[in-house]
């Protein structure tokens, strides 16, 4: 027989917690990754075409939703990867103390912007 | 399967009010999730007024004393209010816990109060846990020792004794297993921490002899893999165990053996 019965309510009322907001962000991060990588591969590829390509490309990046785009794909890819490392460690078995899971999860979010600036900066610099 | 939204039956509608009649000073607002099985209505939240100056410190003496002095149709589970049974476990604040053991002064502002998430509703307060209870009936939670045929006691090291610390308090409250977003979208597959940490329980036990065989039938990927460290059992877990390092050492143990 089925039952019938009400279901109690769960994310809508659940709070977030470091560790799980920063959970949530790697698989969002891993999906997002995974689009902007065949982008970039897709554009590599559109190269072989001709000299046109280029320069719409190099046009879209110079615009201000090319630097947005620029950004966040640094952001993403650093997210994903400092969290993969706190991933790592738990499968050594280290990191699981309440207190040590919300420092690293904490440490995920300012490094990853941290490194987004200094590497869109240095990049800057270089190209 | 991912739902996020809650069943057109499960919907929350707007409830009653109770104002107080006291003329108390000290107020403080408690919004409580109803459901009664025999008006086939949507569930509802009341909100109630409660008289802080005349209540003790716990959810728990909260909800005891809307029940004795307002409204004595509310139904919630209780029994020790010493954080021993494990019978009062809901969700206050956003966090699953122990309404005997959680201060209300913690809370800021109104005190809302659901069921444990995610679970099929019997009555207010009230989830069904039978899932979980056949799941924890699946891992065995018994001694298993053929060889050892002495009528005296079998005898631990306090080394093999010390790693079931942070293992045997657990009191299968269930806070941790239905604070898990896993545990939501897979509750009928995954095992949830509670039955885990369980089964961990057994498996590192040195009087045990079944090991080998626990660790086969719980390396599964839905029962076991389903585990993303979310670690929201941890945080949840009002006996400060940690069901998220049970379970990965379960799985550092399939790893590596």
């Amino acid at each position: 027989m089925e039952n019938k019965n009400p279901l109690s309510p769960h994310i809508q009322i659940y709070s977030w917690h470091i560790s799980s907001l920063v959970s949530i962000g790697h698989r969002i991060t891993g999906v997002i990754n995974i689009f902007i990588l065949t982008l970039i591969f897709l554009w590599l590829g559109s190269l072989l075409l001709g000299e046109k390509n280029y320069e719409i490309i190099f046009n879209f990046f110079n615009s201000f939703l090319g630097k947005f785009f620029i950004i966040a794909t640094i952001w993403s890819f650093t997210f994903h990867s400092l969290s993969e490392l706190r991933h790592l460690f738990w499968d050594m078995g280290y990191g699981f103390d309440l207190k040590t899971a919300n420092l690293t999860g904490s440490l995920v979010i300012i490094f990853s912007i941290i490194f987004t600036v200094l590497i869109y900066l240095i990049g800057r610099i270089v190209i | 399967m991912v739902q996020i939204s809650l069943p057109q039956n499960s919907k929350i509608q707007k409830g009653k009010y109770y104002k107080d009649k006291t003329g108390s000073k000290n107020l403080r607002k408690v919004n409580i999730y109803r459901w009664d099985p025999s008006t086939g209505e949507n569930p509802r939240v009341d909100t109630y007024e409660v008289d802080m100056d005349n209540c003790p410190s716990k959810v728990l003496d909260l909800l005891n004393k809307i029940k004795n002095e307002i409204d004595p149709s509310i139904a919630y589970r209780r029994s020790c209010a010493h954080g021993v049974c494990g019978s009062c476990a809901m969700n206050m604040d956003g966090k699953n816990g122990l309404a005997c053991t959680k201060p209300h002064a913690e809370i800021k502002g109104d005190i809302n109060i659901y069921p444990l998430p995610h679970l099929k509703v019997l009555k207010d307060l009230i989830g069904d846990l039978s899932t979980l209870y056949k799941q924890y009936e699946s891992v065995e939670p018994w001694l298993k020792n053929t060889s050892n045929k002495s009528d005296k006691e079998n005898i631990q090291s306090k080394e093999d004794r010390a790693k079931l610390d942070g293992l045997y308090e657990c009191i299968m409250c269930a806070c941790c297993s239905t604070s898990c977003p896993s545990y939501w979208w897979n509750g009928d597959k995954y095992l949830g921490p509670a039955v885990l940490l369980q089964a961990y329980r057994w498996i590192i036990d040195s009087r045990d002899e079944d090991r080998k065989e626990r660790l086969k039938k719980v390396a599964d990927e839905l029962k076991l893999y389903r585990c993303h460290t979310i670690m929201n059992c941890t945080n949840a877990c009002p006996k400060g165990l940690n069901p998220a390092k049970a379970i990965a050492s379960i799985k550092k143990m399939l790893a590596t053996s």
